[in-house]
């Protein structure tokens, strides 16, 4: 199986993950895999959810907190400026309060909850996660590629999306247990009608949101999600780990690429025992991972002799990744 | 008025007292009950949506936030009642 082939069997799966330890290549697979896509008329758009993000590096230009910037035909991609994203929600909020009850000032107490909840250590990750979500209700795209964060903190992103059900689902069913007591006693009263709950409907609302960013990482149908290692042992363990625990969360793994492969021609040149070594070491690793992970290995690429930064060696990637291959 | 509508009047202000008294009877103590679980439950709410107002951690303050505004004329209410003390008079009411 090549991962060319995995896009042309399924092409109802929109949703692109790549995922693994930090380092190995997650960034330059996803830009490698939307220039592949909109070179073939695909429109695509590839953004980052990770605080740090690298997209404005691999392609030379910045594009943090700009929205989708186009970077060439039909290749759209996107960082998410947290920190401006939550400042604008907290001014939200507060303009709701001051209409809601024609405060000129917010109270003390309330602005001084509005600040901290903004200080939370998650506050940064929920922005991005919300935000995801209106990227992808727009739905103008034919791909959407996620630049996802590195293992631990993807386990974190995940774990956090089945928090965020659990709590939802808890708090809806608590406020519609209320809107039936409501109920109760304005029959009992004989009124006619009783006032729409606000806060359940916002509730609702929440809970669509969550379900929907969280089920497309689960979705076996629209979800293809990607490891990538590379042929050395701390990525291996790591990975391997990693794979059990994303397995818990049900994200739809399709297969393995192994990244920074040293070109085996190289052993046959006169080379210094140190490349000798490493090709050696590379080679021993390259088949543990064959026997681990069988078939699942979709594609071995070669390490370049310069890192991957501009459209013109995102090119070269995207060649050596999907092998000359078309969708 | 005539005798006739006088009459009704009064058979309609007797129907309405017996309505009222009935009710008070069997419905009130029942809405009182149903009102005041009510309003125990809007504080248990706004106790899991918004305890960092209290210093309880809740998760996740980011869609708490959004709830907010409905819940500012409750809050001073809501934190005198979690933060009072209490005593046996509490198990009488």
């Amino acid at each position: 199986m090549s991962l060319a082939r995995v896009f042309r069997e399924h092409p109802e799966r929109r949703y692109i993950m790549y995922g693994g330890k930090g380092g190995l290549g997650k960034t330059t697979f996803s830009a490698a895999t939307a220039y592949w896509l909109a070179k073939q008329g695909k429109k695509v758009l590839v953004f980052s959810v990770d605080p740090q993000a690298s997209l404005t590096d691999i392609f030379e230009q910045d594009i943090f907190g700009k929205g989708p910037v186009e970077i060439m035909p039909n290749l759209y991609a996107q960082e998410i400026d947290a920190d401006r994203h939550i400042a604008e929600y907290q001014e939200e909020i507060r303009g709701k309060i001051r209409d809601m009850y024609g405060f000129a000032e917010i109270p003390e107490e309330i602005e001084s909850y509005i600040q901290a909840a903004a200080a939370e250590p998650a506050m940064e990750e929920s922005a991005i996660f919300d935000n995801v979500v209106d990227i992808i209700v727009g739905g103008e795209y034919d791909y959407y590629i996620y630049d996802l964060v590195p293992l631990g903190h993807a386990l974190y992103y995940l774990s956090m999306a089945s928090v965020y059900d659990e709590w939802i689902e808890r708090i809806t069913s608590l406020r519609e247990e209320m809107e039936e007591y409501s109920k109760v006693a304005a029959l009992l009263e004989r009124k006619e009608e009783t006032e729409e709950d606000q806060i359940l409907a916002e509730l609702q609302d929440i809970r669509y949101r969550i379900n929907m960013s969280s089920s497309i990482l689960t979705d076996n149908e629209k979800t293809a999600f990607f490891f990538v290692i590379i042929p050395e042992e701390m990525a291996l363990v790591d990975t391997q780990k990693a794979a059990t625990k994303f397995a818990k969360f049900d994200v739809p793994l399709i297969g393995y690429i192994v990244n920074r492969v040293l070109p085996a021609e190289l052993a046959d040149e006169d080379i210094p025992p140190y490349l000798e070594n490493r090709i050696e070491m590379q080679r021993e690793y390259l088949a543990k991972i064959d026997t681990i992970f069988g078939d699942q290995v979709l594609t071995r690429v070669p390490e370049l002799e310069r890192d991957i930064t501009g459209l013109d060696m995102i090119a070269r990637i995207a060649e050596k990744l999907f092998g000359g291959e078309e969708i | 008025m005539t005798h006739e509508e006088r009459r009704a009047g009064l058979v309609r202000r007797w129907g309405r007292s017996a309505k009222d008294f009935l009710y008070g009877m069997a419905g009130h103590d029942m809405t009182r009950y149903a009102l005041k679980t009510r309003g125990s439950m809007e504080h248990l709410f706004i106790l899991i949506t918004m305890g960092d107002l209290l210093g309880v951690p809740i998760l996740p303050p980011y869609y708490s936030l959004r709830l907010l505004p409905y819940v500012v004329p409750q809050i001073s209410t809501w934190k005198r009642r979690m933060l009072r003390e209490r005593d046996l008079t509490d198990a009488l009411a």
